[in-house]
């Protein structure tokens, strides 16, 4: 209650919170709001905002409505956001521990792989490994998350570097438990806290990822997304700029959020660690 | 600083200028003719090859049809249709088995040497008929081209072949280069392919990769007083919302193939000192088209094909993807065309309880879930439309209970999907109409075609029917009859439905007023712009 109390002074991680808590509202409210397939063609085409209250936010080149493709978009950047940085988050954390613990020539093996991960743009990646496997959601949530993981491997393999040398682990040792068992059963639990501080870099970072690839036509076609809905606003970006707006700024928002929240739980946590 | 004082009446007199020109009709406005000058054009594609005798489509006759010239071009108000260029005149024999062209005198490549009918007789035997794209299937029972003096070319063929096919194909098949330049070494790896080297009124220049190809003018050139210009630059512009404000700017003057965005015509329209012409693209039609894997079950049923016809809202393809600068499409031959096109083929009005009806006949209920069954549906990724109207296909189907999952491609891979790999239930392309069905419209129904052959059958469709009325045109010499053949062939094709057509369109050019002799003739984006030039 208190975590939450101290969470909650920050006026940044309430506005975070606040964010987070609308775009979940959307998601999980879209078939409630919208039920049907929001690329439905609901009304006349390129209607502006403000026009029609059935269509608050009008529609785009095929008459389609843009609140209902919104609300659906951001399920679609929720579940790759998510999906992506729970995805990173497991291959670092248990590359970057089996790294650490295991020292020698498996650290050696392991950390010039994520060298050779790192040197690669992970936009260009992610481009490249969905351009070969052709676009799902599946496929760019392994793309997003390719390129994300080695940033949590270092860190947790930093962390372990440090925990292996503690007396508990030497304890275990001793009380002959198996190295693996050992790695993620006493070390790895330890060695989480500051990899999940990365978690919202990088869910913003794959937010933003899935839209760039949407934008440029590599994303789920059967799917709305607020990256498609901009690329597909930009060729009458001069007549209808709110296509292309209204989902620019619902990115904007969420990766706001999910950033202020994110800094919120760190500064939680570092608080709390500077008390104990 | 007294130099520059504005006072209210050069204010009043400046703005009232400005108001008459904003005022006064685009057309016929600052037309005076002048010699020279530079033509700014944006190019949104960069083709390698830039051969037009090998690589016979629009993407290369943009640039190279200045360098390279045809026999004879397309024309409005020419005897059928055609005006002369290489060649002066044209005669088929009465039994198809020849065709004597006259050349024109005087002609000389860009490197000095003489043009001779030696290098049409090149041409044809050694580029059109084993290499060009189009010209596989034209040019296939050309057996030899004789050359009784440098000015005259007699193309034999082996089995009679329609003189109307010929004369139709020579705007966009005939492209001469020289035979000296090619006849050393592989044709398809020969330099010139990539500067080419031919007789029009510009030369070949330079090209820089990602920026630019410039055309210089050809002093030597044998129309008289032609070119106008001086010089031709093709500016890269591979984004296509960026040609709109590079017009504005006026950093280009030219903008054709629909390079502004269909939705930004009405505001640039507006824009003094810009003209949006819809003419010029009348013999380049490009047809709308739902491509079908008749290999799928469900798909090789009619009554499945006509429900998806009757599911597709044409008028609604018509006024929202193409924002009204298109046609709604009866058959595989669009209505613009003089020769061969027919109302008269039966037709899918847009009615979707007929069309659920159909499917509930075709035995294909509606599950619990309100869907019959799935599809795969790759729309071609060359044009926003195409995309657009995939977009809009996935709807129509839900309409009707069938539930169409988009798979989207770049162009490559999505040529090796469809006509190679059939990895496709449906796939909407974008055909050419190029003035004769033989040309590359039956290809698109007729059986037996091979693996991989691009905007070709491979939708494994077989009707024996339409086949042998295919093979019956291809080889009846008279025009009536071979006309009258092909119309019963748009009457089969709507019947049966190997294909459905939803549109035809065309292009739109958006120019500066200064550009003069625009779209004089149907094909004028990809003709050879002697006669264009730049007011003073």
């Amino acid at each position: 209650m208190s975590v939450l109390r101290r969470f909650l002074r920050t006026p940044e991680a309430i506005a975070g919170a606040i964010i987070l808590a609308a775009l979940f509202a959307m998601a999980l409210s879209a078939s409630l709001f919208f039920p049907g397939d929001p690329q439905a063609i609901a009304g006349p085409a390129l209607l502006p905002p403000f026009q029609d209250w059935g269509l608050p936010l009008g529609t785009d080149r095929l008459g389609r409505d843009v609140l209902a493709e919104l609300f659906h978009g951001s399920r679609t950047s929720l579940a790759v956001g998510l999906a992506a940085a729970a995805a990173a988050l497991v291959i670092g954390a248990i590359v970057g521990t089996l790294a650490g613990f295991a020292g020698g020539l498996v650290d050696e093996v392991l950390m010039r792989i994520t060298d050779a991960f790192q040197t690669v743009p992970s936009f260009l990646l992610a481009l490249a490994f969905v351009s070969v496997v052709g676009p799902s959601l599946g496929v760019v949530v392994v793309a997003i998350a390719l390129g994300a993981w080695t940033g949590p491997a270092r860190v947790a393999r930093a962390e372990v570097l440090s925990i292996r040398e503690r007396d508990y682990v030497a304890g275990a040792r001793v009380i002959g438990m198996h190295p693996l068992e050992i790695a993620f059963r006493e070390v790895l639990p330890n060695a989480l806290p500051p990899v999940l501080a990365l978690s919202s870099v990088i869910v913003a970072a794959a937010i933003l990822t899935e839209a760039a690839l949407s934008f440029l036509g590599l994303g789920d076609p059967n799917r709305v997304t607020w990256g498609g809905m901009i690329a597909e606003g930009r060729t009458v970006l001069r007549t209808a700029p709110f296509l292309s707006v209204i989902p620019g700024v619902a990115l904007v928002l969420t990766v706001l959020g999910v950033y202020l929240a994110g800094e919120g739980v760190v500064e939680t946590t570092a608080v709390r660690r500077s008390l104990s | 600083m007294s130099g520059f004082t504005i006072s209210r009446r050069t204010m009043l007199a400046g703005s009232a200028a400005l108001l008459a020109s904003t005022a006064m009709p685009t057309i016929g406005w600052a037309q005076t003719p002048k010699k020279g000058g530079r033509l700014v054009v944006a190019a949104d594609s960069e083709p390698r090859n830039l051969n037009p005798a090998i690589v016979a489509s629009n993407g290369v006759f943009f640039i190279s049809s200045k360098v390279v010239e045809t026999l004879a071009e397309a024309s409005f108000d020419g005897k059928d249709g055609l005006q002369p260029r290489l060649a002066l005149s044209w005669e088929g024999a009465a039994d198809g088995l020849s065709v004597t062209f006259k050349l024109r005198d005087g002609v000389k490549w860009h490197d000095g040497k003489p043009f001779t009918s030696a290098d049409v007789a090149f041409s044809a035997l050694q580029i059109w008929k084993p290499l060009q794209n189009l010209g596989r299937t034209v040019f296939k029972d050309l057996a030899a081209v004789d050359t009784p003096d440098e000015l005259t070319a007699v193309f034999k063929f082996a089995k009679p072949t329609p003189f109307q096919l010929i004369r139709n194909a020579l705007p966009a098949l005939s492209s001469v280069v020289p035979k000296h330049v090619y006849e050393t070494g592989k044709i398809e790896e020969n330099p010139a392919n990539n500067a080419p080297v031919g007789t029009g009124p510009f030369k070949f220049a330079e090209y820089k990769a990602g920026q630019y190809y410039r055309l210089q003018k050809n002093t030597d050139y044998w129309g008289k007083d032609e070119p106008w210009l001086d010089e031709i630059v093709y500016q890269v512009l591979p984004d296509r919302t960026s040609a709109a404000a590079a017009l504005e700017a006026e950093e280009i003057q030219l903008a054709a193939f629909s390079a502004v965005p269909l939705a930004d015509l009405d505001r640039i329209s507006k824009v003094p000192g810009l003209k949006v012409i819809t003419k010029g693209y009348e013999g380049l039609t490009y047809q709308l088209v739902v491509e079908i894997n008749h290999r799928r079950k469900e798909l090789a049923d009619l009554k499945v094909r006509q429900a998806i016809a009757h599911a597709i809202d044409k008028d609604f393809v018509v006024k929202t993807v193409f924002l009204g600068y298109a046609a709604t499409a009866t058959g595989p031959v669009p209505k613009n065309d003089p020769q061969f096109y027919t109302a008269d083929v039966p037709t899918y009005a847009f009615d979707v309880a007929k069309a659920n009806a159909l499917l509930d006949e075709a035995g294909y209920k509606k599950g619990p879930d309100g869907k019959r069954f799935s599809l795969k549906l790759l729309p071609a990724p060359y044009f926003n439309e195409t995309k657009q109207f995939g977009d809009y296909l996935r709807q129509a189907l839900a309409a009707i209970g069938i539930d169409a999952e988009l798979v989207n491609n770049d162009s490559p891979a999505h040529i090796k999907a469809v006509y190679t790999d059939h990895a496709f239930d449906l796939a909407v392309g974008p055909p050419v109409f190029r003035g004769d069905p033989a040309i590359s419209t039956t290809i698109l129904v007729q059986s037996g075609i091979p693996d991989g052959v691009p905007f070709s059958n491979q939708g494994g469709y077989k009707n024996e029917d339409l086949d042998a009325l295919i093979a019956k045109a291809s080889e009846t010499l008279d025009t009536a009859a071979r006309t009258e053949l092909y119309k019963e062939f748009q009457k089969k094709v709507a019947a049966d439905l190997p294909l459905i057509n939803v549109a035809e369109w065309s292009f739109i050019s958006v120019a500066r007023d200064t550009v003069g002799k625009i779209a004089n003739n149907p094909r004028w984006a990809v003709s050879n712009w002697a006669d264009t030039y730049l007011a003073g």
